[in-house]
């Protein structure tokens, strides 16, 4: 018995991989330099699209940033990044991925030094 | 980025239950993504299935499930000290990845009601069936699992039904882990309030009025904070929200500055997955267009077939004395297998335990 729930985990380790694979997917239609480029993400929704299409537009060198959920009942998202040449379009999500985590490590120290200035009046 | 104010926040009022914060210098896109992840991204333990022994209330067994699901219970480092049931190696739950909590109240006063609450569930040690030696019991606090306030004289329990003499309510409950994305009892949160422009400078929103927008509708209390619009100020279409009020209350299972931590730590996780899987694409770069792309459209279908089958294997398990209760708005994707068998199947048990798994899921199928 014990074996058999030690041959488990091994095969559920590689279908989270598999998962993990498909996470983002390159679509069909990006031009032939990389510029432009439209991806879509699984299991995400608009918490995650909103913020990250509004940091990459942000980048200068973004030409055009959307996103849209194709379907209520289908868990994936679409982005679809432009740039002005200067990027590729995946790079451009990278820059804004580490962006927005920046940006979420910023807010994260900011409350916790105000949490400590306020303190644990609990 | 370089040319944007650092993002600022302060905290307004902090008690147990609450914390009241401006957020500043951020993007609403941004804030509205903090809400939404702390509304519904952060795991907490929920009771997720009844065994019912006995039942001889007012109340039918999944009317009581579905109370207990709903019992708000401690959860802190709920992402450290439990695993999700789905990723865990035992076979049918094991310490790791759930919390058992028993009932059994009976009622032998007469001419009393009797209150079965909160109070009366009992955490049960569960013994070392299954143990890969893993640290995460020991990331947890003494009173895990436990109903919110159990512990603490001062607050008044949760009522989960009424009985009178004779009466008895004996179950097993079963916690696991989960987010409010599958069903609204794991929210940690029980408002969160998100405000901005509280004198609707920027008209993101239109007041419906009689006769008088201004004596009709009552200013916030954030809107002292904030200077009025002027009588013969220019609208400027061009502004942004910048400053946006933020409200967390919570139902007890974690506390407010953990749900706010937590919620931007997991806002960070979405986006390191999604890095991860990023470098993970083949060729995700300038080459991989075309072919490649179509190639991988097409390995994409295969995978939604992994849930579709879950969703078999559960409806098989009514052969096994389970009972797979839909709630409101539920319905569509179990369509087929549960709802109509579990009206009949509960009773044609009659004595026998009956499993009752209560789902509700948050919004609509439409």
């Amino acid at each position: 018995m014990a074996q058999e729930d030690f041959d488990v985990p091994m095969d559920t380790q590689e279908q989270e991989q598999d998962v993990d694979l498909e996470k983002i997917k390159l679509l069909p239609n990006a031009s032939d330099d990389g510029t432009s480029a439209s991806f879509q993400v699984i299991d995400e929704d608009h918490t995650l699209g909103n913020a990250l299409r509004y940091i990459i537009m942000k980048n200068p060198e973004v030409e055009f940033c959307g996103y849209s959920i194709p379907h209520p009942s289908e868990n994936k998202l679409n982005i679809r990044i432009q740039t002005y040449g200067n990027i590729t379009a995946v790079e451009a999500l990278h820059q804004g991925l580490d962006n927005l985590s920046e940006l979420c490590v910023t807010i994260e120290g900011n409350f916790r030094e105000q949490l400590e200035k306020v303190g644990t009046n609990i | 980025m370089s040319t944007e104010k650092e993002p600022i926040v302060h905290i307004q009022e902090h008690s147990k239950d609450r914390v009241k914060f401006i957020l500043e210098n951020v993007d609403l896109a941004l804030a509205n993504s903090v809400r939404r992840v702390m509304m519904a991204d952060i795991p907490t333990v929920a009771i997720d299935m009844v065994e019912i022994e006995s039942n001889t209330t007012v109340l039918p067994d999944e009317f009581i499930a579905h109370r207990l699901g709903q019992i708000p219970l401690v959860s802190a480092n709920c992402d450290e000290g439990l695993r999700y049931t789905r990723d865990c190696n035992c076979m049918n739950g094991c310490k790791f990845c759930t919390v058992i909590l028993s009932l059994q109240v009976s009622c032998s006063e007469e001419g009393k009601t009797m209150m079965v609450t909160s109070n009366q569930l009992e955490v049960i040690p569960q013994q070392d069936l299954y143990d890969d030696g893993a640290e995460e019991m020991s990331k947890r606090p003494e009173n895990f699992g436990q109903p919110v306030g159990k512990d603490d004289a001062a607050a008044e329990p949760i009522l989960i039904c009424k009985m009178r003499k004779g009466m008895e309510l004996k179950a097993r409950c079963i916690a696991k882990k989960g987010i409010a994305k599958e069903h609204a009892k794991w929210s940690p949160c029980s408002a969160v309030g998100f405000e901005y422009d509280p004198h609707n400078r920027l008209r993101h929103t239109t007041y419906w009025f009689e006769d008088d927008v201004k004596s009709e509708w009552p200013l916030s209390e954030n809107a002292q904070l904030e200077e009025p619009v002027k009588e013969d100020e220019e609208f400027d279409y061009n502004a942004k929200p910048n400053k946006f009020y933020m409200d967390v209350e919570t139902d007890g299972s974690l506390g407010p500055q953990e749900v706010v931590l937590k919620g931007l730590q997991e806002l960070q996780t979405k986006l390191a997955n999604l890095i991860l899987g990023l470098k993970a694409e083949p060729e995700a770069d300038t080459t991989a267009h075309g072919e490649a792309g179509f190639g991988q459209a097409e390995a994409a279908p295969p995978g939604w077939a992994v849930p579709a089958g879950a969703a078999g294997a559960t409806g098989g398990g009514w052969g096994q004395n389970q009972a797979l209760t839909n709630g409101t708005g539920g319905g569509g994707a179990w369509g087929s297998t549960s709802p109509r068998a579990g009206g009949s199947g509960g009773g044609a048990w009659g004595g026998a335990a009956s499993h009752t798994r209560y789902w509700w899921r948050m919004g609509c199928w439409c």
